[in-house]
């Protein structure tokens, strides 16, 4: 997190930092602060300081009439830095006792008035995706999805609708696709709606790769609008996938599963502390089928959700800490989302997750002109678009590192290692270690395949 | 809350019928549809879908009579939330 520390140091630095003619730096007032990285790019500023304008007025009181003094032995210094949102309490709370001159320590937050939201326009189009996701890069090093199964579970996929989108066929793998009990029609043929959009983003990256069409998500479907399932469907799903994977011979073994869905509310959930609560307990049964799958070599992403400050969907319900369940599994990626100009989208949740706390691990695009499944001038949007983009890498990266050779622990640290780091401090709860980088990717891979010869 | 979730070990190869056999559960207690479902093969860990009362009396939180002549489920009643799309944002 990014804050303001304010200092009153020396009168004479305090005379100093308030005279425009001499020059002075971050460091001169605020070196070594413990557990901050201070940003020497900003000049400290001093502050003037409130005081009561009447004799025998409150002097802690800013509800009366105030003078604001400069003379250095009442003003202060403000300096700019950044603390791991991690230890932010514990930085805060030490710091006044390790530093004496430290007064009081503020947020700093983002000036940004024009962060994407639903409604917006999309931000570019899904050839600047390619571009962004070094598609040429990939397909050189020979990373194009050939041949690796990518579960989209989902509403159902409409394979003709993606391949005409794309402007070049997609493969459907029958066999290995799955329905629940309740969901009649046959994998790639169902209506044209959200599982075709995430269909369609996961194959940016890697557009050899063969879906699996899981439509869970069409399990209780009522009418013609409602599109939502039982958590209990997703679970049978897994362990359909856990067939899957392990039928797979050992040496060419890989299967990436994309989940852009969620729980927005925990009116249907046993409170947190009940053995039986699914958003912040992993001994639930969801929870552990996924780290299952995970252990079995399964690589799983799931979407962060959109329940972020700045523009947050209107169905999300939990009060704090939206990243909840399995999209908070610690073996699973958390994906959040940015626009394509590289900034967050306001609606992209942030963390800390409830299973585990560095949540979201990653961002990836979305809010761009893709699929058009939404709507002919709606974008691919929600992290429900950036969930499968990153996917899609990771199924391009799975073409030549199968799991026994690349396990989906060691690719999600790769993953979170090579990230565009969007901050001074490595993780934030925003961009999580950063944004999925297809560059770091290859020349992280590259390293590691000259170190195995 | 509606239907929840329940775990039960059994030794391989399980079926709905050993499983409601072992917690003593009947037929209209329990979503046959949905079966026996596996999560994790090495543990012979299976889960079943069962109706709020089956699950607070055989579930091992649950509040229904404990001892040995009582029959229990391994976990449960664990919550069967609504999941949905995320996405587009509204």
């Amino acid at each position: 997190m990014r804050v303001l520390i304010q200092l009153r140091p020396s009168p004479d630095l305090v005379a100093a930092v308030a005279d425009p003619s001499v020059p002075s730096s971050a460091s001169d007032v605020a070196d070594d602060l413990p557990g901050i990285v201070i940003d020497h790019a900003y000049a400290p500023v001093a502050v003037p300081r409130p005081m009561p304008a009447v004799p025998g007025g409150d002097p802690l009181s800013l509800n009366q009439p105030l003078v604001f003094s400069m003379a250095p032995q009442d003003a202060s210094v403000v300096v700019r830095g950044e603390i791991a949102d991690d230890e932010l309490t514990s930085r805060i709370a030490l710091l006044p006792a390790t530093r004496r001159d430290v007064v009081a320590v503020y947020a700093d937050p983002a000036i940004e008035t024009t962060l994407t939201c639903a409604g917006d326009p999309p931000v570019g189009d899904w050839h600047d995706v390619e571009r962004l996701l070094r598609l040429p890069d990939l397909a050189a090093e020979g990373l194009d999805g050939s041949g690796v199964p990518l579960a989209v579970i989902d509403t159902g996929i409409n394979a003709a609708y993606v391949s005409a989108a794309r402007g070049r066929e997609v493969t459907v793998d029958h066999e290995r696709s799955w329905n629940p009990k309740s969901v009649s029609g046959t994998p790639g043929a169902f209506a044209v709606d959200h599982g075709s959009m995430c269909a369609f983003d996961a194959l940016i990256a890697a557009p050899n790769a063969s879906l699996v069409d899981v439509p869970v998500l069409l399990s209780r479907r009522q009418g013609g609008s409602t599109l939502d399932g039982l958590l209990s469907d997703a679970i049978a799903a897994y362990a359909h996938l856990r067939e899957v994977l392990d039928a797979q011979p050992a040496e060419s073994r890989a299967l990436v599963v994309t989940n852009s869905w969620g729980s927005f509310s925990p009116r249907w959930d046993f409170p947190p502390g009940h053995p039986g609560n699914y958003s912040d307990n992993p001994a639930h049964p969801f929870n552990l089928i996924v780290g299952s799958l995970a252990e079995a070599g399964a690589d799983i992403l799931f979407a962060a959700g959109n329940c972020g400050t700045q523009c947050r969907d209107s169905r999300c319900a939990y009060p704090d800490r939206p990243i909840v369940g399995a999209n908070s599994h610690p073996r699973a990626l958390s994906i959040g989302g940015i626009d394509t100009a590289g900034s967050r989208v306001g609606y992209s949740s942030q963390g800390p997750g409830r299973l585990a706390a560095r949540k979201p691990d990653l961002c990836a695009y979305t809010h761009f002109t893709g699929s058009g499944a939404l709507g002919d001038t709606e974008p691919d949007s929600g992290t429900s678009a950036a969930c499968p983009v990153a996917a899609g890498l990771v199924a391009a990266v799975r073409t030549r590192w199968p799991s026994t050779t690349l396990s989906p622990a060691q690719l999600r640290t790769l993953l979170r290692r090579t990230a565009d780091d969007r901050s001074a401090v490595g993780y934030d709860h925003d961009y999580g270690y950063g944004v999925v980088d297809a560059a770091g990717v290859i020349a992280a891979l590259r390293r590691r395949a000259a170190k195995a010869a | 809350m509606a239907d929840v979730l329940i775990t039960v070990r059994l030794p391989a190869p399980a079926t709905l019928e050993s499983a409601m056999r072992h917690l003593e559960l009947a037929e209209d207690e329990v979503d046959t549809a949905y079966g026996l479902v596996p999560i994790d093969p090495r543990r012979n860990l299976y889960v079943l879908r069962v109706t709020e009362s089956a699950g607070r009396r055989v579930g091992d939180t649950g509040a229904g009579p404990r001892g040995g002549d009582h029959p229990r489920a391994d976990g449960g009643p664990y919550s069967d939330p609504p999941i949905e799309p995320y996405g587009p944002p509204r």
